[in-house]
């Protein structure tokens, strides 16, 4: 028998202790309780004023596309599989909460205008429409996923996209949507496809979006993320992503794995959906479940690197506000991002910070040798 | 997860000395029969060799026990568990684990990940205690990082533990092939040419360590081996394929002297003998 070698950096193993809800919740939710109060502070001492107005909805724009960058990571970087029809998510999410919260609003209170305040009886109305959105958007990322234990690469590529696409193609065709007035008259030939605008979009959703919920879905957001990065799961999915043969080999359920990224992103897009329907200044369209949305937030994950979270969530950043900034940018907004995907796969193939995150880069000349360093010190990331 | 340390494995059973009972499994590509018929018994704690010329089937051996390919013929029993028909996970789990002829580690993660990644097989914990970070998920994953540290002593690995798996030197990606295996907690270890590119230096200290493991682990070891040196030194029997059929078993003083030996190396690679 070996003997435990005594130089181990290891602190030796405390028992496992029943601890009840509240003992585990008191003890794993402090980075969310955290999350909230900077959400809630970034809520309440947000400047008044019209010109702050126009930040505002910029800063929320940014915290939208982190949830979507970041969870699509999950897929892209962390599990290797490529998806290009993450947008599809967000809309099944943002559609599925806009019924909720439209036709719900004129059933409880007989119109779509807000009602409360920010924790007021409207806001929970919407985050209860984004939570089913995103349940709903979990069922189909279950359904998406699939392809992925058979098909690799571009034919995996192929096939998200086209899920994508149909999806924009069936929203397409929806009915127009219902004013309170129709509402009573409303037969089932209204119901059936759903009232939901059509290609027009679906415009007149109460705007529940606000700076605090949308930052307390990306805490949320950030905290699964960096719990998964250093986990037996995402090992597990850093695994399939290098060698998925090995992965097998070594007891890994490559199949459950695969399906469970596509879950777990599938549920932020669907969360940050909802949070864009209900934005106000924007309407949700069809359009937002094609391909052109999807390829923005694969941009946003090459571009940030393979599973850096916080390379993504720069890049989510970035390319959020750049385009605000640069006149016109919306035209060449393509042609850019086309070159950006060429010249990121031919110069940087990994993305700007690879599988690393932001604070594990120092200048070569600051790091210590790895000799020194032991287990036990590597414990970083959000707990 | 205390339970499967490798310390308090159950004792062996004295009733059934075969720990790894394979009869007649076979699979042909097309029209080629890479492997046919091939039987073995490894007991416990054997050290048994595999040889062969280039291509006789030996790794496609190693793909059949471990459920990369479906046998198409025959019967494979573990412990008198039956193993056909379990894809390529289940078998690890059930006990079989193995490493790679041509070095498979995981380049994106580090030294000490690449051996966790084998040693989390039998973790419990969901996905749900893993989001919460409950006590249990952080007890069970500090058990399979001390487990994975611990093992990579194996081979003085453990200063090099956070660095990328293959920022190491070749022996080493090799040492660590073997202890990520091990990982695994198996009970038969199959080793794909562990030696190939070491030096004799490197190859006199791996056979020690092949008996190291063989002995402190309790496990039972095949081995696939060009160095007819090194498996004729640590092995106790011997199987010899040629053209997927197994064509000599014995000791390896039987297998020195056995002519369909001798002409099958001859035929192809006269130097190795
Ligand atoms: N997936 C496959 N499809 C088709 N043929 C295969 C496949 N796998 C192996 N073979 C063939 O089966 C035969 C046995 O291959 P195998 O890799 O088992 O040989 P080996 O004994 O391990 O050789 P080496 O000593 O070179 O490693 C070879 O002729 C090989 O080309
Ligand atoms: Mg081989």
């Amino acid at each position: 028998m070996r003997k435990p070698n005594p130089d181990t950096p290891f602190d030796s193993p405390t028992p496992p202790r029943e601890r009840g809800l509240l003992g585990t919740l008191a003890n794993s939710a402090w980075p969310i309780l955290l999350g909230i109060a900077l959400a809630a502070a970034l809520h309440y001492f947000w400047p008044l004023g019209p010109g702050w107005l126009y930040y505002k909805k910029v800063v929320l724009d940014v915290g939208i596309a982190i949830i979507l960058a970041v969870s699509l990571n999950i897929v892209n970087g962390m599990t290797g599989q490529f998806s290009l029809g993450h947008a599809a998510f967000l809309a099944i999410g943002g559609y599925t909460s806009g019924i909720v919260t439209y036709y719900g609003s004129i059933l409880l209170w007989k119109s779509t205008d807000l009602h409360g305040g920010v924790l007021g009886p409207g806001a929970w109305l919407f985050v209860f429409a984004c939570l089913l959105g995103a349940l709903v958007a979990t069922a189909a990322g279950y359904v998406v996923g699939l392809p992925s234990l058979r098909l690799r690469g571009d034919y995996l590529a192929i096939v998200t996209l086209g899920f994508g696409e149909i999806l924009r193609v069936v929203l397409q065709q929806t009915n127009p949507i219902l004013s309170p007035d129709q509402l009573d008259s409303s037969s089932l030939k209204n119901w059936l496809p759903p009232p939901v605008g059509g290609a027009v979009g679906f415009n007149g959703l109460p705007t529940y979006t606000t700076l605090f919920w949308v930052y307390v879905f990306v805490a949320l957001m950030l905290v699964v993320a960096f719990r998964l990065k250093r986990s037996s799961l995402g090992r597990a999915m850093i695994s399939v992503r290098e060698d998925e043969f090995a992965a097998q080999a070594m007891g890994v359920h490559v199949a459950r794995v695969k399906v469970m990224a596509f879950m777990i992103a599938a549920f932020f897009a669907g969360l940050a959906g909802g949070l864009f329907a209900h934005e106000s200044g924007l309407i949700l369209r069809p359009l937002d479940a094609g391909f052109l949305r999807s390829l923005d937030y694969v941009i946003m994950t090459v571009l940030g690197g393979r599973g850096s979270i916080s390379g993504v969530v720069l890049a989510a950043t970035l390319l959020t506000v750049l385009p605000e900034y640069l006149r016109d940018f919306d035209q060449y907004r393509l042609i850019v991002y086309s070159l950006l995907l060429i010249g990121m796969m031919l110069l940087r193939p990994q993305g700007l910070f690879g599988i690393h995150e932001i604070w594990d880069w120092r200048p070569r000349w600051f790091t210590r040798k790895p000799q020194t360093r032991s287990p036990s010190n590597e414990k970083r990331g959000a707990a | 997860m205390t339970n499967v340390s490798t310390a308090n494995r159950t004792a062996p059973n004295q009733a059934s000395p075969t720990l790894l009972a394979v009869e007649g499994i076979g699979i042909r590509f097309g029209g080629l029969k890479a492997v046919d018929g091939f039987s073995i018994n490894l007991p416990r704690r054997g050290l048994y060799g595999l040889i062969g010329p280039n291509g006789a089937g030996k790794t496609t051996v190693f793909n059949l026990l471990t459920g990369v390919y479906q046998t198409q013929a025959g019967r494979i029993f573990l412990d008198s568990r039956n193993l056909v028909g379990l894809k390529a996970h289940q078998v690890v789990a059930a006990g079989i684990a193995r490493t790679f002829q041509n070095i498979r580690l995981f380049p994106g993660l580090n030294v000490l990940d690449n051996v966790q990644l084998a040693g989390q097989l039998h973790a419990r914990e969901g996905l749900a205690s893993t989001l919460l970070r409950t006590r249990r998920y952080a007890h069970e994953e500090s058990e399979i990082r001390r487990k994975a540290f611990e093992l990579l002593g194996l081979f003085g690995l453990q200063e090099r533990c956070l660095e990328p798996a293959t920022s190491l030197s070749y022996g080493h990606q090799r040492h660590l092939e073997i202890v990520r295996a091990l990982a695994a907690n198996p009970k038969v270890l199959l080793l794909d040419e562990p030696a190939a590119g070491l030096n004799s230096q490197e190859k006199l200290e791996l056979a020690k360590s092949i008996r190291h493991i063989r002995d402190t682990f309790d496990l039972a070891i095949l081995l696939i081996e060009h160095d007819m040196g090194l498996v004729m030194d640590i092995c106790e029997q011997i199987t010899v394929l040629d053209h997927g059929e197994v064509i000599a078993h014995g000791t390896p003083h039987e297998i020195q002297n056995d002519p369909k030996v001798i002409a099958a190396y001859l035929g192809a690679d006269a130097a190795t003998v």
